[in-house]
């Protein structure tokens, strides 16, 4: 081996002008392999972090019924199906060790109705007990305007990305409760129609029933919120508390089942057969009192309205939130490895527990914006593998030339004694060589450039770059298995790159060195 | 006792649709420890016959034993093993490792072996160099040699794993007379030291001078032996 090496060296040494083109191409792609990899790895776990610990969780349930899995954006428009049995859903995540914590929420689409006559706007709502959301998701945004939702509060949150497309269909700018307009925060469009502006403190949303009702509320505005990461993306989805929600969308609301259930004198008076009726009428089931369970999670309800009604008068009925209707229950894994493995063995549970509920995991809850990061991801892990394979066509030409030049010194060693694997073992010991240093040194400087784009935190409100970003401040970083996985493409390539000139020189024979001399 | 017994060797070559008849039955053979010479004019076979002895081309027919092995149905590896442990070469131009000095290039068929540690490989290979007079200049690479200095490293070379034979095909054509007449004489008083047969060919005239005999090819056959 050392003689090898020696050679190897003396060799590399002595055509220092293809080393050196070898060298400067194993340089450039373990230099771009190595900031693709952190890339890659920045923008995955960006994306993990945003959207998992700040949208999705890791696994989302859907009720059975619901055909697409798409549910945070389904291209398609359709509703998402109920859950109308959140409690017993709950009953069962409490059982199951691998989860951290979850929060059930309403998901589906509602048109903004315009109040000057104007085209009405659409928009995504999320219903939700915004405290236990928070709980879930702390620190995922901040109110710019305003402020957020209080515990039990009702009315809605508009991120800037619904607030922009609203004005976009509407020309009306929305603003939260008591406050006035802050040009600081508008956009270049607005700003240029402010002196004609129509400005709204609440909302008009119109929801769709099953039964194809619609049903309009009026939700003031408590604030302008702004995600953290991905504010484009997050920022179509109204935020308002589920009671509102399930009104708006013709869900069976907490007060709803609340009044529901029948005292023991109702359900008598509904058994009776008729036969004594005096007994009917003087009994007390004809007077009873609007009194309704009351739980630690709790909310003050409205009336329902057909009409547009403001759905913030508050009544005296306390009533539990998730005896009403989801659409979703985000859940948080505990650890987030093996994602597939624990979806399966959740929906085992579910199924046995014959809830009517099935878990799908977060990348095909968030559908298109998943498959776009997939893509971008590909196509980012494409683009340097493109560039090791024209590294390696042009290393395997390089070296095979050299291979051919050197007919004379390889004929001459197979001559002497030199076996076929000496002279492949010498071949792969200069490519290896090479590699080692110039790859190596790559690696490092991929390693440094990756440090200094990190510290640098380019941001970006693009949505396709901060899908690159994996949210809105670019941060690549390189794990130590990242740099391992480097290290293993580089000894691929070079491998792969040194198979042909390798052949090429084992079937150098000594003839051919006497015939070409 | 012969080291090389040859019998109706032929040997052809393919050019384009013709067929060059270049060895065309060659019955030949040579003692241990002789110092044969091969002349013969341009074309006539005396490269292919030292190839084919040397196992660097192959036998389109007939017979070649080296010692007792039959070389014509060896495989690869045993070829290069036979090269390796019996046979020397030294040829007219590339003959050396560029980027090995002239005491490497010497120790490089030794290590090839891996029978010996590396004092005993060095110490061999200085012994060679000493003997072809070279100790001045054993850490000198090929480049930095004389024609006949790059020769006498390869007599050594060719010598260091004691092996049976020494082919040399015309050691001398790019050599000077005087430089070509001294390689000459060391292969001679190498053959005398080392008891190693040494088959060469050359066109000095004054072959006869070094050889203990001649064999004579002409068109692809022996047309004396001398």
């Amino acid at each position: 081996m050392q003689l090898i090496i020696k050679i190897a060296w003396r060799n590399i040494m002595r055509h220092r002008g293809k080393s050196l083109v070898i060298g400067v191409i194993l340089f450039v792609g373990a230099l771009l392999m190595t900031v693709g990899n952190g890339v890659i790895s920045g923008m995955d776990k960006g994306l993990r972090k945003n959207i998992i610990n700040g949208f999705t969780g890791d696994i989302v349930l859907v009720a059975e019924s619901q055909e697409s899995d798409a549910v945070f954006m389904d291209m398609m428009g359709k509703s998402v199906e109920p859950i109308n049995n959140f409690k017993q859903v709950d009953s069962l995540l409490k059982t199951v060790d691998m989860l951290k914590d979850w929060v059930p929420i309403g998901k589906n689409g509602a048109m903004v109705l315009n109040e000057e006559g104007g085209a009405p706007g659409f928009t995504f709502l999320i219903g939700m007990d915004f405290e236990r959301y928070r709980r879930m998701f702390p620190n995922t945004m901040k109110a710019v305007e305003g402020r957020l939702l209080e515990p039990g509060e009702k009315g809605v949150l508009v991120p800037t990305g619904a607030r922009k497309q609203m004005f976009e269909v509407s020309n009306i700018w929305f603003i939260p409760e008591g406050c006035g307009i802050d040009t600081t925060q508008m956009f270049p469009e607005a700003k240029e129609a402010l002196s004609g502006l129509v400005s709204k403190q609440n909302i008009v949303f119109m929801g769709m029933g099953a039964d194809n009702t619609s049903t309009d509320i009026r939700l003031g505005i408590k604030g302008i919120v702004r995600y953290n990461a991905l504010n484009h993306i997050w920022g179509h989805f109204g935020l308002v508390d589920i009671e509102s929600y399930r009104t708006c969308l013709g869900y069976i609301s907490a007060k709803d089942k609340a009044s529901l259930e029948l005292s023991d004198d109702d359900k008598s008076l509904l058994e009776d057969d008729g036969t004594d009726l005096d007994n009917l009428f003087s009994s007390d089931g004809m007077m009873t009192d609007n009194v309704f369970a009351s739980t630690s999670v709790a909310a003050v309800e409205t009336v329902p309205s057909t009409t547009v009604a403001s759905a913030e008068q508050p009544e005296a009925v306390v009533t539990d939130l998730d005896d009403g209707a989801y659409n979703l229950v985000l859940v948080l894994l505990k650890d987030h490895e093996k994602l597939d493995e624990k979806v399966k063995l959740l929906n085992e549970r579910l199924k046995a527990a014959n809830l009517g509920v099935r878990a799908i995991s977060w990348k095909k809850a968030i559908g298109a914006i998943g498959s776009m990061a997939v893509l971008i991801k590909s196509a980012l892990f494409l683009f340097v593998m493109f560039l090791f394979f024209v590294a390696i066509i042009i290393i395997v030409n390089t070296l095979s030339m050299a291979a051919l030049e050197r007919t004379s010194e390889i004929g001459m060693m197979r001559a002497v004694g030199a076996r076929k694997g000496f002279i492949s073992t010498m071949f792969l010991g200069e490519t290896a060589l090479l590699s080692f240093f110039f790859g190596g040194l790559g690696i490092v400087v991929g390693y440094s450039v990756v440090r200094i784009l990190a510290a640098l935190k380019f941001t970006s409100d693009n949505d396709m770059v901060q899908l690159l970003f994996g949210g809105d401040t670019f941060h690549p970083l390189l794990s130590g298995g990242d740099i391992m996985l480097a290290i293993i493409q580089l000894a691929f390539v070079t491998l792969l790159a040194v198979v042909y000139p390798m052949s090429v020189a084992r079937s150098i024979t000594p003839l051919d060195a006497i015939t070409r001399e | 006792m012969n080291i090389i017994e040859i019998s109706k060797l032929k040997k052809d070559y393919a050019l384009g649709k013709t067929t060059v008849h270049a060895l065309r039955g060659i019955d030949l053979s040579i003692e241990k420890g002789d110092l044969i010479s091969i002349i013969g004019p341009s074309g006539s076979g005396k490269t292919t016959l030292l190839n084919v002895i040397g196992c660097i081309d192959e036998a389109t027919e007939g017979s070649v034993k080296v010692g007792d092995r039959e070389i014509t149905r060896m495989n690869d590896k045993e070829i290069t093993d036979l090269r390796l442990h019996h046979v020397g070469f030294i040829f007219q131009t590339f003959n050396l490792i560029p980027v090995l000095n002239a005491i490497e290039n010497v120790e490089f068929p030794l290590l090839l072996m891996k029978k010996q540690s590396k004092v005993e490989i060095r110490k061999r290979a200085e012994k060679l160099i000493d003997e072809v007079g070279l100790r001045e200049y054993m850490k000198h690479r090929p480049a930095e040699l004389s024609g006949g200095q790059r020769q006498r490293v390869a007599i050594a070379r060719a010598l260091v794993t004691n092996p049976d034979i020494v082919l040399a095909d015309e050691p001398t054509a790019n050599l000077d007379s005087v430089t070509g007449a001294q390689i000459l004489d060391l292969m001679k008083e190498m053959n005398r030291i080392e008891k190693t047969t040494f088959i060469f060919s050359t066109h000095d005239a004054n072959v006869l001078k070094y050889a203990n005999s001649v064999v004579k090819i002409r068109d692809g056959l022996i047309a004396e032996e001398a």
